[in-house]
């Protein structure tokens, strides 16, 4: 705390004893419940829906039957891209079961994402991090109508695991979609009540594949974050 | 060169005569235009999302004090660290004591507006750190050492070739005006700059006092390497930008990337609360929040307190005919277009001309249409001018017409009745559909460009009608 809180406070309260009347007429003039959705809700699949909105992005989605399809859907992925280097969640909170064997038998190694404290320590092992090809996590929740990848950071779930390479992909259950932001927070808000932020520092949602049109207006994609992005739906 | 210490009518001159920027901007404008208007469609009911970001901001800001104390506790007990800043001098000072204390060389910055206000990058590298912007429109506006154009586009007013030309220069690029190309190339010397990082500054789109956190909007995700990957993390937020409960960004998120780029939600949106817990792999060991008032406050008690519930979206930018034809730099301060037209003169006042800004508006009321907050914008910048004209700060024919103008608000049938005559009155002078001459002293703007005849029918006739037209199809 600093001198300036209380300054900054009273110039705030004097500010209000002019405008508050005002703004609390605005405030009351329309409810502040967000919508659960605010696309039109047809009896549309859900998960069909986010493939669809999420191809528009121009990344990929994969519906599977089961985790077993999950698992082979995954492994193609690596070895067309031929990916060598992952970072990825801790396996056990990705829930796909027999997932290490198959990363050892296509070849594929996954490196653990542990930053430490000094800053020589963390440079050189951010450094350690940076050529892996492909990032793989699970999701925390998915919604539908925008394509969105709803992902809490927490133990075992780095953040740079959705972020350092060029190739993302998510593994997520078909009961983890719902249709749209409004409901995303309801639901995460209800599983972790009563404070989300407790054991998580951060919250991310994913729309799509990084990308820019900064120059000329010309859509680029993967300026930082990655550029193909896949998402893997079973059950 | 600084466009600030030029005049502001030169400045306008300048942009109005640059071919290039006049295409760059109705290219890029349009796009926004168009995408905002098909994101909007296919929402349900887009108004009542409008109506319920607006009554959010607005309760918001009415308990603002208890807001702020709300996020600030609860960033704290989180263990961040919360800095009061009453100006932009506090600001600048703590985070320059900040980054000497921890030893910090390289600074990674993700877009920040309220940094920009305070010319933080100045003081940073007047201490001797190296400061790198990582969004890309924001990298390349530093490497040619300007300042940006558009809050979302920054720097839409360069052409690919003089792009490459600054990558060829400053990185060592091959030459070539290929656009992914030039991507990747920034892509790989950034991704450096990342790895190497002490510190990340990065701007906050809202804070959320119960959930003491803050949001952070971006497409790149530049923010999110700035906010992950250095130890120390600060956030510079200006102390209007706040939500009380973490289910109100399922209102403004929507209002925010629909408004700004059409998109159903911006890619990347990131919520931090405070450093990154003990078991957590990553993310910074160090997270400062800075609350910035500088001249907020006193926004606060004043006439335009409506201005505060910006969300800084850009729509109003696009929509607005006089920033397509000028730009942003024409404006001077970091705030461009209509509400910066009232943000500058309220947050920059040390910069030249800007009482003048409130002119730079036609007044047609597009800005106010396509805001998803609803601000008045052209009734706000209607009363700067007459502020302007009271503090004696308006050149001798403004104070004119003003009085005039004044009076003609205050009687409406005065009002109507003006706008008659002059539009008989520039009618009749009209060749071709344009005034090459008007009368002294009006003859110093015809000197300049054609004066275009008042329309035959006034804003309010043809306004009136379309509110007619569109009552019954929900506009
Ligand atoms: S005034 Fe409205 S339209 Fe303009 S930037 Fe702010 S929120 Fe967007």
């Amino acid at each position: 705390m600093n001198d300036a809180r209380e300054a900054m406070l009273g110039r705030i309260r004097q500010g209000l004893a002019n405008n508050r009347a005002f703004l609390e007429r605005e405030a009351l003039a329309a409810p502040h419940t967000p919508p659960p959705f605010v696309h039109p809700a047809g009896d549309d699949d859900l998960a069909e829906r986010f493939a669809a909105e999420l191809r528009k992005l121009a990344a990929h989605a994969h519906l599977c039957a089961d985790h077993d399809a999950a698992r082979a859907v995954l492994c193609d992925i690596l070895v067309a891209a031929e990916v060598r280097r992952t970072l990825s969640w801790a396996l056990p909170a990705i829930e796909l079961p027999g997932l290490a064997d198959d990363l050892m038998r296509i070849g594929v190694e996954r490196h653990d994402v542990s930053i430490a404290p000094t800053a020589a320590e963390r440079t050189a092992h951010l450094h350690e991090l940076e050529p892996a090809t492909a990032c793989i996590s699970g999701v925390d929740a998915l919604i539908a109508e925008s394509a969105t990848i709803v992902l809490l950071s927490g133990r075992g779930r780095p953040r740079l695991a959705s972020l350092l390479a060029p190739c993302y992909i998510a593994i997520a259950r078909r009961d983890q979609i719902v249709r749209g932001l409004g409901q995303a927070i309801a639901r995460l808000q209800q599983h972790a009540a009563p404070d989300l932020f407790a054991d998580h520092s951060s919250l991310t949602f994913i729309t799509g594949p990084s990308r820019t049109a900064d120059i000329e207006m010309t859509l680029a994609l993967g300026v930082h974050g990655p550029r193909d992005v896949h998402v893997i739906i079973y059950g | 060169m600084a466009t600030h210490s030029i005049a502001f009518h030169e400045r306008v001159d300048r942009a109005l005569d640059d071919g290039s920027l006049q295409t760059a901007l109705s290219r890029a404008t349009d796009r926004f235009v168009t995408n905002r208007a098909n994101a909007l469609a296919l929402v349900d009911d887009f108004d009542d999302l409008r109506a319920r970001g607006r009554a959010i901001r607005a309760s918001a800001l009415a308990q603002l004090d208890d807001v702020l104390v709300r996020l600030s506790e609860r960033i704290e007990a989180r263990g961040g660290q919360v800095f009061w800043a009453s100006d932009g001098d506090a600001a600048r000072q703590y985070i320059v004591e900040l980054a000497r204390a921890r030893n910090v060389r390289t600074i990674v910055k993700s877009k920040s507006m309220a940094s920009e206000e305070i010319h933080l990058n100045d003081a940073l590298e007047a201490a001797a750190f190296t400061v790198v912007e990582t969004d890309l429109g924001e990298y390349i506006i530093q490497l040619a050492g300007e300042t940006p154009s558009h809050i979302i586009a920054p720097c839409i007013h360069k052409t690919r070739e003089e792009i490459s030309e600054l990558f060829q220069q400053h990185l060592g690029m091959p030459a070539t005006d290929d656009i992914p190309t030039m991507t990747r190339t920034a892509r790989t010397v950034l991704r450096q700059q990342f790895l190497r990082a002490d510190m990340g500054i990065s701007g906050v789109n809202f804070g959320v006092a119960d959930a003491g956190a803050v949001v952070v909007v971006e497409n790149e995700g530049n923010a999110r390497l700035t906010t992950t990957a250095p130890r120390i993390h600060v956030a510079v937020m200006g102390i209007e930008r706040v939500c009380e409960r973490l289910e109100d960004l399922g209102v403004l998120l929507q209002l925010l990337a629909r408004s700004a780029t059409g998109q159903k939600l911006s890619v990347y949106t990131s919520i931090l609360s405070g450093p990154r817990r003990a078991d957590e792999p990553d993310g910074p060991d160090e997270f400062h929040l800075i609350l910035l008032d500088n001249g907020r406050s006193q926004i606060m008690g004043g006439d335009y307190a409506e201005a505060l519930l910006c969300i800084r979206c850009g729509a109003c930018l696009n929509a607005c005919p006089v920033y397509q034809s000028i730009g942003g730099h024409a404006y001077g301060g970091v705030y461009s277009g209509p509400i910066g037209a009232i943000l500058t003169p309220l947050l920059q006042p040390e910069l030249r001309d800007v009482h003048k800004l409130p002119q730079a508006s036609s007044l047609c009321g597009a800005c106010q249409s396509a805001c998803p907050v609803k601000i008045a914008i052209p009734d706000m910048l209607l009363r700067l001018r007459a502020d302007a004209v009271a503090a004696g700060k308006a050149d001798a024919i403004e104070r004119i017409a003003m009085a005039g103008w004044s009076q003609a608000m205050a009687n409406p049938a005065l009002y109507r009745a003006g706008g008659k005559l002059a539009s008989l009155g520039t009618r009749l002078l009209a060749r071709e559909g344009r005034i090459g001459w008007l009368p002294p002293p009006l003859d110093q703007w015809t000197r300049q460009r054609d004066f275009p005849p008042f329309a035959p029918r006034s804003f309010t006739e043809l306004w009136a009608e379309r509110q007619r037209r569109s009552a019954g199809d929900g506009q």
